[in-house]
């Protein structure tokens, strides 16, 4: 006869694996300690004895053993990291579907193509030397005005064909008109304003305004007009079909500004908010003059090389091991010592602290 | 409790909105812009679940990289420097919750380097340590890149905890035709840097008390004495 305690024994065995009938269930559903391992002071783990065999597993049945475990295929999660960063090469990917008996199938949107503007500057203007430099009542600023009347054949004739679209067009009239487009362009360039931007910058200057300025504030100002804006150049022409006019219209504008670029966190990085520029650029607006619709957008911008007179912004970065320095950065290693051992003789004595380009110490003096 | 609470900037708020390390005297007063440029309210993405590559579930922590802080001015009047930070995260982990939840709470509060070192050191946990210094690793190539982070080296690890993610059913089978389930678990790890020294006191409850502080704190002890059983 069983005595009571083994009998309850025998209870705690059965509710802690499980009934005798033969229905599977889940071990971690239960929330039961089994006796065999036991809790607490009275609850004691099962001794090895009559009720638990007292022999260790034996290592030839492993295989055995492991076969009883159904264990599924785990998601590949690092993999699947690489694949969806693109990092994957075309052969692992089809490896991969391969693997699995999956069939890759092309994504079903279809985008309809939409030419709305061209891709490129008709015919770019090359800006005179020395523009903007020069007042226009010296004897250099009046050379440099004739030279840009003078190469008017062209643009006579453009203005000929946009006329056919467009009756009321005035070369002169337009550059004032633009500057108002100009402006909206850039204050929606600010305000990350994408919808504003469409409207008032082309296909194609859309991607080139917003390039590195996400996460960032942007505080553009346009100040005055220094110089009234002038029509530089006109050029139209057909695209694709006949009579399936694009115009362009190069307008030089001289005027003052103010740009303050922020980072992520409010530290600036670029220009100052208080300080205005003055800036020459010819901006190239385009229409599609074909269509009924058309609007006049900001195309494209050509700056002078001598007229890059930006602040060097405050970022600095890393070079990469294929990258070389510029060329006027090229410091050899003896310089490099010589103002090592200069510096460190100087600052021996008293150990400045490091700053970081946002003036914040880094480093204190030791 | 401060110190437990999962917010950006945890730190600054104990010391006051404010700048954490002095400033340089410049010579031009840096202006701030009108408020008007800064996003305005309501069109901000970050508060939108971003989806994690290596699994099917979106999560909002990685959208604090798409957070934009206006430029402001602090109480001196000059240009609030905020420290820059990066918020990066790994899905689907297969590892175990009990191993990694000592990895995530080691790593807190060192620096990047130092973290990286002593992650090396580990014997135990070894695989977790692994990916966990890989996921930092990871991280602070990204503050570098893409938030604007001078020094790789000037990061430390401000938030670093884990969470459960999916988990993956098995089954085996016992003796007397009995069968169990079995889980197969995944977890999630999740790493904010900071850029800066980091705080003396990560924790609160393991700062050196002053002398005052242990006076007050015993005398507080001693008064709350009472006679037992007494009406």
């Amino acid at each position: 006869m069983i005595s009571l305690q083994s009998s309850i024994k025998l209870k705690q065995i059965v509710s802690g694996v499980g009934s005798l009938s033969g229905t599977w269930h889940t071990q971690r559903a239960l929330h039961v300690t089994p006796l065999i391992l036991g809790w607490g002071n009275e609850h004691k783990p099962i001794p090895r004895g009559r009720f638990r065999p007292n022999r260790h597993w034996h290592p030839e049945n492993r295989k055995a053993r492991a076969m009883k475990i159904l264990r599924p295929d785990l998601p590949d999660s690092d993999f699947l990291r690489k694949m969806q960063s693109k990092e994957a090469s075309p052969a692992e990917i089809r490896d991969f579907y391969k693997e699995r008996g999956l069939m890759r199938h092309e994504s079903d949107n279809e985008i309809p193509v939409y030419t709305s503007c061209t891709g490129m500057l008709m015919e770019p203007f090359e800006p005179p030397e020395g523009d903007g430099k020069a007042s226009l009542l010296s004897k250099q600023g009046a050379k440099d005005s004739a030279l840009v009347v003078q190469r008017k054949g062209k643009t006579l004739l453009a203005t000929r064909k946009l006329r056919r679209f467009e009756e009321d067009f005035d070369p002169r009239q337009f550059a004032e008109a633009s500057q108002e487009i100009y402006i909206q362009a850039h204050e929606a360039l600010a305000r990350h304003d994408e919808d504003d931007l469409h409207k008032y910058a082309t296909e194609k200057a859309y991607p080139e305004m917003l390039y590195n300025t996400e996460n960032k504030t942007i505080y553009w100002k346009f100040i005055k007009s220094l110089e009234p804006p002038k029509t530089v150049q006109i050029r139209a022409n057909d695209a694709f079909t006949k009579n399936n006019l694009f115009a362009q219209v190069t307008v030089r504008f001289h005027s003052q500004q103010i740009l303050a670029v922020y980072d992520r966190f409010g530290r600036l990085i670029q220009g100052h908010p208080t300080v205005a520029k003055d800036v020459l650029e010819y901006v190239v607006f385009e229409k599609h003059a074909a269509n009924l619709y058309g609007t006049w957008r900001v195309h494209g911008k050509i700056i002078p090389d001598w007229q890059d007179n930006r602040t060097p912004g405050r970022l600095t970065r890393v070079l990469r091991k294929d990258e070389a320095p510029m060329e006027e950065e090229i410091i050899t290693d003896e310089e490099a010592t010589k103002s090592n051992e200069a510096e460190s003789s100087t600052t021996d004595e008293s150990d400045a602290p490091i700053y970081d380009r946002f003036n914040r110490v880094i480093a204190k003096s030791k | 409790m401060l110190s437990q609470l999962r917010l950006p900037f945890r730190h600054l708020a104990q010391n006051g909105l404010g700048v954490l390390t002095p400033l340089r005297q410049s010579s031009s007063v840096d202006f701030v812009p009108p408020q008007t440029f800064a996003n305005p309210a309501g069109t901000e993405k970050w508060h939108e679940k971003v989806s994690v590559p290596g699994g099917q579930d979106s999560f909002i922590f990685p959208a604090f990289n798409k957070r934009i802080h206006p430029p402001v001015l602090d109480q001196h009047g000059q240009l609030l420097v905020r420290p820059a930070y990066c918020c990066h995260m790994r899905t689907m982990i297969k590892y175990s919750q009990k191993k990694l939840w000592y990895i995530a709470s080691f790593v807190r509060g060192l620096t990047v380097e130092e973290a990286l070192k002593q992650l090396t050191y580990r014997h135990m946990n070894a695989k977790g340590a692994m990916i966990v210094s890989d996921i930092i690793r990871e991280a602070q190539e990204l503050a570098v890149q893409e938030h604007n982070v001078e020094f790789k080296t000037n990061l430390w690890v401000a938030e670093s905890f884990t969470e459960k993610a999916e988990k993956v059913k098995g089954m085996r089978r016992h003796a007397r035709g009995r069968m169990a389930l079995l889980d197969f678990e995944f977890q999630n790890y999740f790493v904010r840097l900071e850029e800066g020294a980091p705080p003396k006191d990560y924790y609160e409850w393991r700062r050196e008390k002053r002398p005052e502080e242990l006076l007050e704190n015993y005398v507080a002890e001693q008064r709350k004495r009472t006679i037992v059983f007494q009406q």
